[in-house]
C-alpha cells in the first residue's frame, strides 16, 4: 500500500513538490520561531543556573539597572544569618565604545566591590575567565576592566590594550567568555570608578548580590531579607524616573510608562511610608525564570498565531494536491473497487499519500529550520541565541504528519464515496 | 489461493435501473428478467443506451438495483453488505473493461497485483501473477507501464488481473471495442480458454457479434429491456 502510495505520489512529481515545498516552509517557519522562544528558555535558565544566589534590587525596578538602594544596607544585610557574601553592584548602560554608539547589542558597565567580589565562592565571570586575570585589589580606583570575548573581537582589542568606554580609556586586563547573551554585555570594572565616572551617588549601589552561607534555604534566606527591611524607605531621593535616567530616551520613556502604569514606588524620605510596604525585591534564580516564563509564554502565543498562518496555507495547499489528484484519478478508484478494494481501502491509499508528503515535509521543514537556527547563531552570535530542541523537531515532525494526514481526510472521504461504476462511466 | 466453485446459475429478476441527472430520471433498465447458465459464455448484445454495461455492472454487484433481483446460486447480489459486495468483487468476479482500466502508475506484474494489494501480495500470489502473463504472452512485458503497452497487449494485463482471482465469473465490458480484429479474437480466445479449463462463467457485452460462436447463450437487450435471449 505505502510502495503503491508513494508511487502515486513520484507519477505527479511537480504537483508532490509544490505541496511538499508548502508544508516544508510552513514546518520550518514553525521550527525557526518557536526556536526564538526555546533560546530564550535556554539562555535564561543557563545563565540563572550559574548564579546561584540571590540578587536584591529596589522595588519594582525591572532591573539592576533601575534600581536605588542606599549603599549602607549592604552592612545590614551581611548581618543576617544565613548571609555569606554581600556584593554592591552599580549598572550603567554604555553609549559609546570607540567612539561608536552602542545601539544593539546592549552593553553595560557593571562596577562591582572587587573585595567582596574576591569572596564568592562561586562567581560567574571570574569562572569564564579565557585571557589575562580577574579584577583584583590592584585595580581599585584604576580605569582597569574585564571584558567579554565578544566585546574585544568585536572592537579588535586584547589584553593590554586600551578601549574607549563613553569617552574614558580603560585598560583590558582580562577577558570572560560566558557564551551567553545575558551575561557577555558587562564591561566589568571597579565600583567607586563606575559611580566617579557615572556620577552616581557615592552612597547608593544598584542592587547586592548575595551569596548564601548555606545554612538555610534561599527562599527562608530572601524572606528574611524581605523582613529586616519590611517598611523602610529608600532615602537615595529623587523621584524613581528620575533615579532610573539611563541615558536612553527609549528606556527612559519605557520607563516612564511603566512607572506611570505601577503607579510609582515611593522613593522620597518627606513622604510617608506604609509599615508593610516592600522597599526591596529579593529575587533568587528560580524568581527571575519565572518572570521570563511568563514573558516566553506570551512569545509563545504570538509565535503560534504567527505559526498558524503558515501551517493554514500548508492544510490548504496540501487538501488542493489530494484533491486535484483524486479527482484526476476518479477512475482508478472505480477500478479499484471493482476489483474488490473497499472504501476503507481507498481511503487508506490517500491517506497513506499525504501522510507520506506530511512525514516528507517535515522531515525537510525540520532539516531546514535546524540548518535556519545554525544559520542565525553563527552569523549573529552577540545578538541572537535560536535553539530547536529535540522535543521541538519531533514535534514539528509529528505535527506535520498529523497535518498531511488532515489535509488528505477530506479528499480521502470525497473519493471513498463516489460509486465505482459512476468513476467507470466518466472514464 | 484456491478456485471459487463454479456458478450454477444467474437468476436476474425483474431487474430495475433508474438514474436521476439533475431534473431527469432515465431508466436504463425497466424490468429485465433472465436466466444466465453456470459455465456459459453468454454475450449480452443490443444498441448504445440499451442497458448492457448496467446489466453487467450489476451483476458485479457494483451498484445497487432500483427493483428486482440477481441471485448468483440462489445468493442475492444486490442484499449483500457494502463488505460482503467488495469480497465479492475481489474473490468471485473478474472485470474486463473496453478501455483496459489499467492503472498508469504501476507495472503490468501490479496492475495484475492490484486487487490484492490492501491484503498483502504473498509470494505464491506475485508467482502465479507472473505466470499468468507468461500465459498472455507478456513475459517480457512484465515490468512495463500501461503507457509503454499496445493495446491488445493492455487488455491481455486486464484479462490476467481478472484470471488472477480464479474468478467463477468474469464479466466483459466490450473488451475488444478498442482493438482490431485480430486481437480482439485473440483476447476473446483468452476468455473462451478461462472458460473451457475452468468452468468460469463468462459474460460478453458487446456490439460486435462475430465474435458469436454456435454453442454461445445471447440476450439481447433494447431500451432496458430484454427483446429476445
Amino acid at each position: 500500500m505505502w510502495r503503491f502510495a508513494i508511487q502515486n505520489l513520484v507519477s505527479r512529481p511537480l504537483r508532490s513538490l509544490l505541496a511538499l515545498a508548502g508544508l516544508s516552509v510552513a514546518i520550518a517557519g514553525m521550527v525557526g520561531l518557536f526556536s526564538v522562544a526555546e533560546g530564550i528558555d535556554r539562555m535564561v535558565s543557563d545563565t540563572f543556573g550559574r548564579i546561584p544566589g540571590l540578587a536584591i534590587m529596589q522595588a519594582g525596578a525591572p532591573l539592576p539597572l533601575f534600581s536605588r538602594l542606599p549603599a549602607s544596607w549592604a552592612q545590614e544585610i551581611a548581618e543576617i544569618d544565613g548571609v555569606g557574601v554581600v556584593n554592591p553592584e552599580v549598572w550603567s548602560r554604555v553609549n559609546l565604545i570607540e567612539g561608536e554608539r552602542v545601539i544593539a547589542p546592549p552593553r553595560f558597565l557593571f562596577g562591582t566591590s572587587i573585595a567582596e567580589r574576591q569572596k564568592l565562592e562561586t562567581d560567574v565571570y571570574r569562572d569564564a575567565m579565557v585571557q589575562g586575570r580577574f579584577l583584583d585589589q590592584t585595580d581599585r580606583h584604576q580605569l582597569h576592566t574585564v571584558i567579554s570575548r565578544q566585546i574585544a573581537e568585536d572592537n579588535e582589542v586584547g589584553i593590554g590594550d586600551q578601549l574607549s568606554i563613553n569617552g574614558d580609556e580603560f585598560t583590558i586586563v582580562g577577558i570572560y567568555h560566558c557564551g551567553q547573551l545575558m551575561l557577555d554585555v558587562s564591561i566589568i570594572v571597579d565600583i567607586d570608578v563606575v559611580r566617579r565616572l557615572t556620577r552616581f551617588e557615592p552612597n547608593s549601589a544598584c542592587a547586592f548580590y548575595v551569596e548564601p552561607d548555606g545554612t538555610i534555604d534561599n527562599e527562608q534566606l530572601a524572606e528574611r531579607i524581605r523582613e529586616k527591611f519590611r517598611g523602610r524607605e529608600i532615602e537615595s531621593g529623587g523621584s524613581i524616573a528620575g533615579a532610573m535616567a539611563t541615558g536612553n530616551p527609549l528606556i527612559d520613556l519605557l520607563l516612564a510608562i511603566q512607572n506611570w502604569l505601577t503607579g510609582g514606588t515611593p522613593t522620597r524620605g518627606s513622604e510617608t511610608v506604609d509599615a508593610e510596604a516592600e522597599p526591596i525585591e529579593v529575587r533568587t534564580s528560580d524568581d527571575w525564570a519565572e518572570r521570563f516564563d511568563e514573558f516566553s509564554s506570551d512569545l509563545n502565543l504570538f509565535l503560534s498565531v504567527m505559526t498558524s498562518i503558515g501551517v493554514l496555507i500548508a492544510v490548504l495547499s496540501i487538501i488542493n494536491t489530494m484533491l486535484m489528484s483524486v479527482t484526476e484519478r476518479i477512475i482508478d478508484f472505480g477500478i479499484l473497487k471493482a476489483n474488490g478494494w473497499s472504501r476503507r481501502d481507498v481511503m487508506m491509499l490517500i491517506t497513506c499519500e499525504s501522510a507520506v508528503l506530511g512525514v516528507a515535509g517535515g522531515v525537510i521543514g525540520c532539516g531546514l529550520g535546524l540548518v535556519g537556527t545554525e544559520f542565525v547563531n553563527s552569523t549573529w552570535p552577540d545578538r541572537l541565541q535560536l535553539y530547536a530542541s529535540p522535543q521541538l523537531l519531533a514535534f514539528a515532525l509529528l505535527f506535520s504528519a498529523a497535518l498531511g494526514i488532515a489535509g488528505g481526510l477530506y479528499p480521502a472521504t470525497w473519493a471513498m464515496r463516489l460509486s465505482p461504476m459512476e468513476a467507470i462511466r466518466r472514464g | 489461493m484456491t478456485q471459487a466453485s463454479p456458478v450454477h446459475s444467474i437468476e436476474i429478476e425483474d431487474l430495475t435501473k433508474e438514474f436521476t441527472i439533475g431534473p431527469t430520471t432515465v431508466r436504463a433498465l425497466q424490468g429485465v428478467t433472465a436466466r444466465i447458465d453456470g459455465g456459459s459464455f453468454q454475450f449480452v448484445l443490443g444498441p448504445s443506451g440499451s442497458g448492457k454495461s448496467t446489466l453487467l455492472y450489476l451483476l458485479g454487484a457494483l451498484d445497487r438495483p432500483s427493483g428486482g433481483s440477481i441471485a448468483i446460486d440462489g445468493r442475492l447480489i444486490n442484499e449483500l453488505s457494502r463488505e460482503e459486495q467488495d469480497r465479492f468483487r475481489r474473490t468471485e468476479v473478474g472485470f474486463v473493461f473496453q478501455s483496459f482500466n489499467l492503472l498508469g502508475n504501476l507495472t503490468a506484474l501490479d496492475n495484475v497485483l492490484a486487487p490484492f494489494l490492501p491484503i498483502g501480495v504473498s509470494g505464491e500470489l506475485h508467482q502465479r501473477a507472473e505466470d499468468l502473463l507468461v500465459h498472455v504472452g507478456l513475459a517480457d512485458r512484465q515490468r512495463h507501464r500501461p503507457g509503454e503497452l499496445s493495446g491488445g497487449e493492455q487488455q491481455r494485463v486486464a484479462i490476467a488481473r481478472a484470471l488472477l482471482k480464479q474468478p467463477k465469473l468474469v464479466l466483459a465490458d466490450e473488451p475488444t471495442g478498442e482493438l482490431d480484429h485480430r486481437t480482439g479474437a485473440e483476447v476473446m480466445g483468452y476468455l473462451r480458454d478461462l472458460r473451457e479449463e475452468l468452468g468460469t462463467t463468462v459474460v460478453v457485452v458487446t456490439h460486435d457479434e462475430s465474435y458469436i460462436e454456435p454453442g454461445d447463450a445471447t440476450l439481447r437487450l433494447r431500451d432496458g429491456l430484454v427483446v429476445s435471449d
